[in-house]
């Protein structure tokens, strides 16, 4: 069973997974695989300048003849540099996070792209179909890193009802159930980061995938909401000294240069116990470190059997 | 026009005392608003007066007097 979707046919994958573009952790190596194995696999620009992220690029069409995408964070220093080099190398998808893509839309669509922004509201999502979006990614409180308030459950079907572009789903998603759950939502496919973190192909720290897959269910926190930039890491000596320091009231400045660096030093280095961990809430869920391709079959055949076991009901009577 | 522009922002940000809202008033600075805030903003007021805001012109705006005068002219 493959669920395909309108949304499959118009990236051209064969299953309804994106993979999240997650900073330092989606690489070319991640991407590649992902999108092997028949999703949508997402390489992340981040902050990285962008001479990386063309290398990024290219590595991943060496290992990968299937469609693939960049995530093109807003905020990043060199922005205007990534989306050149994006266009230049005209990449089929393109993801944007952390604001509004706007001001970019014309010329990604111009080389015919398929662009796909992610947003945390209802507006949003309505101001992003107006300008030309090819279909949104709906992201709930559930996920990783930079998190916005509304949980998975309430926003994607708030969307669906306000858009008629594909609505893509993600946090909290990491099996078939949750595919599953997604599509019945209204949602045409599912975006999952911490899942793919712990794969073989993911180059992040063995350390970090070790402690996604030791993680407990309430394991994930959110750091930082009072800088109204909240982030969710998992629990360690870095989260318990930053919630320390916010109830003590340090500036904003202090909190936000306090976090700068730690999400490389935890993803690269493995200092999970300084370093800032980003994962979801379903980190609590992972218990293997598998292939992209093998998490895939999984969870498409879970889908199924979970599908079925649905359809089983309907026919069921009160006695 | 400001009047107008005023009560649409009041309404989005559910401010009741409508005399803490003047042309020198920030909407980000002084009303904190969030970034979201700002784009059901630019959409209400986008519905309210028929026009189409790009996000270019969205981000010169500084204050609300700013608003008012951008919408007269391409009301105009």
């Amino acid at each position: 069973m493959n669920f395909q979707t309108p949304l499959c046919q118009q990236l051209n994958i064969r299953v309804p997974i994106l993979q999240g573009g997650m900073a330092w952790v989606a690489t070319a190596s991640l991407a590649a695989a992902v999108s092997n194995a028949g999703g949508l696999g997402i390489v992340a620009a981040g902050n990285a300048p962008a001479q990386v992220v063309e290398a990024e690029i290219i590595r991943t069409r060496s290992l990968t003849d299937k469609p693939f995408g960049v995530n093109v964070m807003l905020l990043s220093p060199f922005v205007n540099e990534v989306v050149e080099v994006v266009c230049r190398q005209q990449v089929p998808v393109v993801t944007t996070g952390a604001g509004n893509p706007g001001k970019f839309m014309e010329l990604f669509k111009s080389y015919g792209a398929k662009v796909i922004p992610v947003v945390p509201s209802v507006a949003l999502a309505k101001r992003m179909e107006k300008q030309g979006a090819d279909a949104v990614i709906v992201e709930g409180t559930e996920a990783g890193g930079h998190v916005g308030e509304l949980t998975t459950m309430a926003l994607v079907p708030q969307v669906v009802r306000a858009v008629k572009i594909p609505v893509i789903a993600a946090g909290g998603i990491a099996d078939g159930n949750g595919l599953l759950a997604a599509l019945a939502l209204g949602a045409q496919a599912v975006q999952m980061g911490t899942r793919f973190v712990c794969s073989v192909e993911c180059e992040a720290h063995h350390a970090y995938k070790e402690m996604l897959v030791k993680a407990g269910d309430r394991d994930a926190i959110v750091t930082a909401r009072s800088t109204g930039h909240p982030v969710r890491v998992l629990k360690n000596k870095f989260t318990r000294d930053l919630l320390r320091m916010e109830k003590e009231g340090i500036s904003q400045e202090e909190l936000e240069k306090m976090g700068t660096g730690r999400l490389r030093i935890a993803v690269q280095d493995g200092d999970i116990e300084n370093g800032s961990v980003m994962a979801g809430q379903i980190a609590g869920m992972m218990q293997d470190i598998l292939p992209c391709a093998d998490i895939i079959h999984q969870i498409m055949e879970a889908a199924g059997r979970q599908l079925e076991m649905l359809n089983q009901l309907k026919g069921v009577t009160a006695p | 026009m400001f009047e107008k522009i005023a009560k649409i922002i009041a309404e989005q940000l559910e401010i009741d005392d409508l005399s803490n809202i003047k042309p020198e008033t920030s909407i980000m600075n002084d009303l904190e608003a969030d970034s979201l805030d700002a784009v059901e903003i630019v959409m209400a007021i986008e519905d309210e007066f028929g026009i189409e805001i790009s996000d270019e012109d969205a981000e010169q705006f500084k204050n609300i007097g700013d608003i008012a005068r951008y919408v007269e002219s391409r009301q105009a």
